[in-house]
């Protein structure tokens, strides 16, 4: 049941951008398509089950204390290790996903997991907290990337939908377009969850 | 006091551990890395010139105070030279773009590619799409290529991508700079 929970939790009542408004500097800055919401939203949820795991299991050895630049020292490991790895290993993976990897070290939700979750829970929880969030990231990404194709670029996965008579809102892929989009997605998943969230 | 150094040594020690794990992976990748890096640039060349078969690399006195320019390679098939490829650097919205042209020896343009850019996702980034740099493809090598924002483009233009004239100007950049290292000192 409290692995259901945690679960949901990152995916819904917790949604890291809708609820807790974590990671907002690539939320903002790569969501122009569909397509780099979802590569964000993975490359994250990664480095989040790495990072959640590792500090959930050495939790007891960090003094209080010097807890913040153990965990810093930790992600930035992490982040660094994939993105060496998938540059030497998976070029295709990294072709997609490698502008995003360095972004992941600077993104606070990371942060905000390993302080706010892993550092009181066992590795288990910590593993499905930080596979909940990352996806949590990535649906939210997504949904954003696809409404502002949609509307910036008249496309979805760079598909074009709306035929060539249609004259997208550039404004939209542009940064203001980001606030716009993020904005009204705000209000419209509170409007909605906000009441199944109380009750939860 | 001594709190201060018990906290120092146990900092010491996960950076330490972290500093161990990174320059391990290091060691693994490099190698790995550097081939991948040469085996885009082989690709690279071969769809900019694809009627090469073999690449020479030609001495860096060929393009010496040409600036932007890295590398040049002479393309090669049953032993004649058929064209050259050209690697450039000018500089877009977010750092350099990476451009490679390929130029035949009848003086027209046979492809380019952008390699490693920052340019931003979804504006800049569109430099690499076959739409914005199959413009180039055909074009004649000479003079100088210009960037119009719309309308029919003339024989020596391309259009811009809309939102990223910048990008647009800095791809371009580099093309003008193979055309006129070829037409000064290949041709």
């Amino acid at each position: 049941m409290k692995i259901g929970n945690t679960f949901l939790r990152g995916i819904l009542y917790d949604n890291p951008i809708f609820i807790q408004l974590l990671g907002m500097c690539p939320t903002l800055a790569v969501t122009t398509s569909a397509v780099n919401g979802v590569g964000m939203g993975l490359a994250t949820t990664a480095v989040l089950l790495g990072s959640n795991v590792v500090i959930a299991m050495i939790k007891k050895f960090i003094p209080a204390k010097i807890r913040i630049p153990a965990y810093v020292v930790v992600i930035a490991t992490f982040v660094t290790v994939i993105g060496l790895l998938m540059k030497a290993f998976v070029p295709a993976l990294d072709k997609a996903l490698g502008l995003f990897i360095p972004l992941i070290v600077v993104n606070c939700i990371i942060l905000a997991r390993a302080e706010a979750f892993a550092s009181k829970n066992s590795v288990l929880l910590s593993a499905v907290d930080g596979i909940g969030m990352g996806l949590g990231f990535t649906i939210s990404l997504t949904i954003l990337g696809s409404v502002r194709e949609i509307l910036g670029a008249g496309s979805i996965f760079g598909k074009a939908i709306f035929g060539a008579s249609y004259q997208p809102a550039l404004i939209m892929i542009l940064p203001p377009g980001a606030f716009l989009a993020l904005g009204c997605l705000l209000a419209l998943y509170n409007w909605t969850v906000s009441k199944k969230a109380n009750q939860f | 006091m001594r709190d201060i150094i018990r906290l120092g040594l146990i900092l010491l020690l996960i950076t330490a551990v972290a500093a161990a794990v990174l320059a391990w992976t290091n060691d693994v990748t490099m190698e790995p890395i550097a081939d991948q890096v040469l085996q885009a640039n082989i690709t690279a060349r071969q769809s900019v010139l694809s009627d090469a078969s073999e690449f020479e690399e030609m001495s860096t006195d060929t393009f010496a105070g040409y600036a932007n320019v890295l590398e040049v390679y002479k393309g090669l098939k049953d032993g004649q030279v058929v064209g050259y490829t050209i690697k450039t650097n000018p500089s877009g919205y977010a750092g350099p773009i990476e451009v490679m042209i390929g130029i035949s020896v009848d003086g027209v343009i046979q492809g380019v590619s952008v390699g490693n850019h920052s340019e931003t996702p979804g504006l800049g980034a569109k430099a690499s799409d076959d739409q914005f740099k199959n413009q180039y493809n055909d074009k004649k090598a000479e003079g100088q290529i210009d960037v119009i924002k719309a309308g029919t483009p003339k024989d020596n233009e391309i259009i811009s991508i809309s939102g990223a004239t910048i990008t647009s100007r800095a791809v371009t950049a580099g093309v003008n700079a193979a055309i006129q290292l070829y037409n000064e000192a290949l041709k």
